[in-house]
């Protein structure tokens, strides 16, 4: 696989204002940790984990809709955090974003004929109004809407149908990469399904690469070629998704993947899912060491004062754990 | 199913729900028949517009100012459906609970979470406010909140979503009621929390005898906790019976096609999953037929002009098991979803 976005070392920090009286100090919220992975043609990459992990922090900074703190994002041989802004604008007809709520991020006062046509208008100016409009009503038929839906506004669809606008406005200047940041959890289930399809259709017929962000474990397997597991910004495992699914080697990987309800009355009265006890910690005040270990039922006294480094388990696969090597028969595979 | 004792605790027959809107009159629930036995965790399935909500919403006289109920739910041997004010606050938080998805809009953002406990305590037992209190903090304690005379304390927006979950819960069984409705309630969450708060339902069905109503849209969580299941689509029942035998051998062609689009573990990844095409059904303007007839793989022609009654499905097995479809379950062909190899 050759690489179409690599990503070094990225840091995403957010300053918030210091609080209390004495605490004039801004507090610095690392939100994504020193992530590093590459995305090829075609090609899935499914970002995984809970609220607060920094996962749409993520998909933002690859973007460069938040400025990343450290790292780089190689696009083209360039590094998209240090381009001017004219010349990132001229980046962005290459990479797209898909929202998870359709109707808040699709302007309530355009026509969606309108709101599909804007990225061709920004970089495609030279197209004459027939042209556009061609392009517009094939881009629509192709998500699964009527062309002469074109002229109605965004309230008048019901989410899944917003959300095939969002994904007609993200694909139309034909992009190369589209960061979609839980496309389908605010939809029902069987809306979910068709919209999974039809971003799987369209990678398969145009070849475009999908960095797939969400929390549901069973959608980032059924969308994706590999996975990145995040905890409180930091990347936990990283690996190809039949590897990962099999035999899942960081204990937070494992808790996930066992804590999801099987849709199998037997295998759910055999499963004894492995429950994670206590919160998320603060991100503002992460734990020292591993910052997974204030939950993790392997925790040894190492772990609070060494960080784990991402190591080799396997060819491809990749976990930050200092046990991993007494984690692979932990759970058996399926 | 084990040898449960089969008492009924709740019956609902012929609820119909609707609400008068500026485009007209809207249908939320039709003809809806169900019951709930002592001790059984019956699952309420379908998605947004099926109307699960909008019936124990009526069951606990919470619908909306525009909103009208007719039929009947009875509650042991008291009828709930438009019954007087008085009758409805000396149960509700008390012989029968609820717990809702959204745990914030659950809670008085200005009140500490342990005072509105208490509350409770003190409205329909008549306790001191500090037996109250220390009865709370056991509450808390069982729901696993660390530090639980602190967190009595501790305003709603103190605390993050799945411990709000878990003071919902902690309250909603405050005076050990007999029948708790919980309404999505792990849908807002975390999939570490999420396995908590169904972990701690689960405990509260073994080992209080609490008769529990679990409304949701995830057949998973339905799999692990529920003895029965109600699938609704388009404010009506299509196919009701007991959880092995619907996952094993669905009889009505939505829940087929529901099992089999979800992306579980079991699928294979590599094949197109396959969906459920078209949109839920227009409330307003819901077809003479069966409602899903225009998104079913079987649908015919008598499918659009005849609406499907609720029969009994002959399974041989002795299970009480229904559903309302022209067709017969042989010639569905069910392949029950997620058969594992």
């Amino acid at each position: 696989m050759t690489a179409l976005l690599t990503v070094e070392h990225l840091s995403v920090h957010y300053t918030l204002p210091g609080s209390g009286l004495f605490r004039r100090q801004p507090l610095t919220l690392k939100a994504v940790d020193n992530v590093s992975f590459e995305l090829g043609a075609g090609e899935t990459l499914g970002v995984v984990g809970e609220t607060g992990c920094g996962k749409s922090s993520l998909g933002k900074g690859v973007l460069q809709l938040v400025r990343p703190a450290a790292g780089r994002v190689l696009w083209n041989g360039r590094d998209l955090c240090t381009l001017p802004p004219a010349e990132l604008k001229h980046c962005r007809k290459d990479l797209q974003i898909i929202f998870q709520d359709p109707l808040s991020s699709l302007n309530p006062r355009m026509t969606i004929g309108e709101i599909v046509a804007e990225p061709l208008e920004v970089h495609y100016p030279e197209l004459g109004r027939d042209q556009r409009d061609r392009r517009v009503s094939e881009m629509l038929e192709r998500v699964g809407l009527r062309p002469a839906m074109r002229n109605r506004y965004p309230n008048e669809f019901s989410g899944g149908q917003c959300q095939r606008i969002s994904i007609a406005r993200a694909m139309i200047a034909q992009p190369k990469v589209i960061v979609c940041d839980e496309p389908v959890s605010s939809l029902d289930v069987s809306i979910q399904a068709q919209i999974c399809n039809l971003l799987r259709d369209l990678q398969r017929d145009t070849g475009i690469a999908l960095l797939f962000i969400s929390h549901d474990l069973s959608i980032v397997r059924y969308m994706s070629h590999r996975v990145l597991v995040m905890y409180l910004g930091r990347t936990m495992e990283y690996g190809r998704r039949d590897g990962f699914f099999g035999s899942p080697r960081h204990p937070y990987s494992q808790a996930l993947i066992s804590a999801i309800p099987q849709p199998d009355p037997d295998i759910a009265a055999s499963a004894r899912p492995l429950v994670l006890d206590g919160e998320l910690p603060s991100p503002l005040d992460p734990p020292s060491g591993c910052v997974f270990r204030t939950r993790c039922p392997l925790v040894v006294p190492g772990c609070i004062t060494r960080q784990p480094v991402l190591e080799e388990a396997e060819p491809g696969h990749r976990v930050a754990c200092h046990r991993w090597r007494e984690t692979g028969s932990a759970r058996s595979s399926g | 199913m084990t040898a449960k004792e089969m008492t009924p605790v709740v019956e609902c027959r012929q609820l119909n729900v609707s609400f008068q809107t500026d485009a007209g009159q809207v249908t939320a629930v039709t003809g809806l028949d169900f019951t709930l036995h002592a001790g059984e965790c019956l699952g309420v399935v379908g998605e947004s517009g099926s109307g699960k909500s909008q019936t124990f919403l009526a069951m606990f006289g919470l619908l909306a100012a525009n909103g009208e109920a007719s039929g009947s739910i009875r509650y042991r041997d008291t009828e709930l459906l438009n019954a007087p004010r008085s009758v409805l606050e000396g149960l509700r938080g008390n012989r029968l609970a609820m717990i809702f998805q959204d745990a914030l809009s659950g809670l008085t953002p200005t009140m500490r979470v342990g005072d509105q406990m208490a509350e409770v305590l003190m409205r329909h037992q008549g306790l001191s406010r500090r037996a109250a209190r220390s009865r709370v903090i056991e509450a808390l304690e069982v729901v696993r909140i660390a530090d639980p005379a602190r967190r009595y304390a501790a305003y709603p927006f103190e605390m993050s979503g799945g411990m709000r979950q878990r003071v919902m819960i902690a309250t909603a069984t405050l005076c050990k009621p007999e029948v708790l409705i919980a309404d999505e309630p792990t849908t807002a969450l975390d999939v570490t929390v999420q396995a908590q708060v169904l972990r701690l339902l689960d405990g509260l069905k073994r080992h209080t005898g609490t008769s529990l109503v679990l409304i949701t849209h995830d057949l998973g969580v339905v799999a692990g906790l529920c003895d029965r299941v109600l699938i609704m689509y388009g404010g009506r029942v299509v196919e009701f019976g007991p959880v092995r035998e619907i996952f094993r051998r669905p009889a009505h062609p939505y829940t087929q096609a529901l099992l089999r689009s979800m992306p579980s573990l079991l699928i294979d990844p590599a094949r197109d999953l396959p969906v459920i095409p078209g949109q839920p059904p227009d409330l307003e303007n819901l077809p003479p037929g069966c409602a899903f007839a225009d998104r079913c793989n079987y649908a015919a022609e008598l499918c659009r002009v005849e609406r499907p009654e609720l029969r009994a499905v002959n399974t041989g097995r002795n299970a009480d098991q229904a559903r309302a479809c022209h067709f017969e379950p042989a010639d569905l062909h069910a392949e029950p979803a997620g058969s594992p190899a």
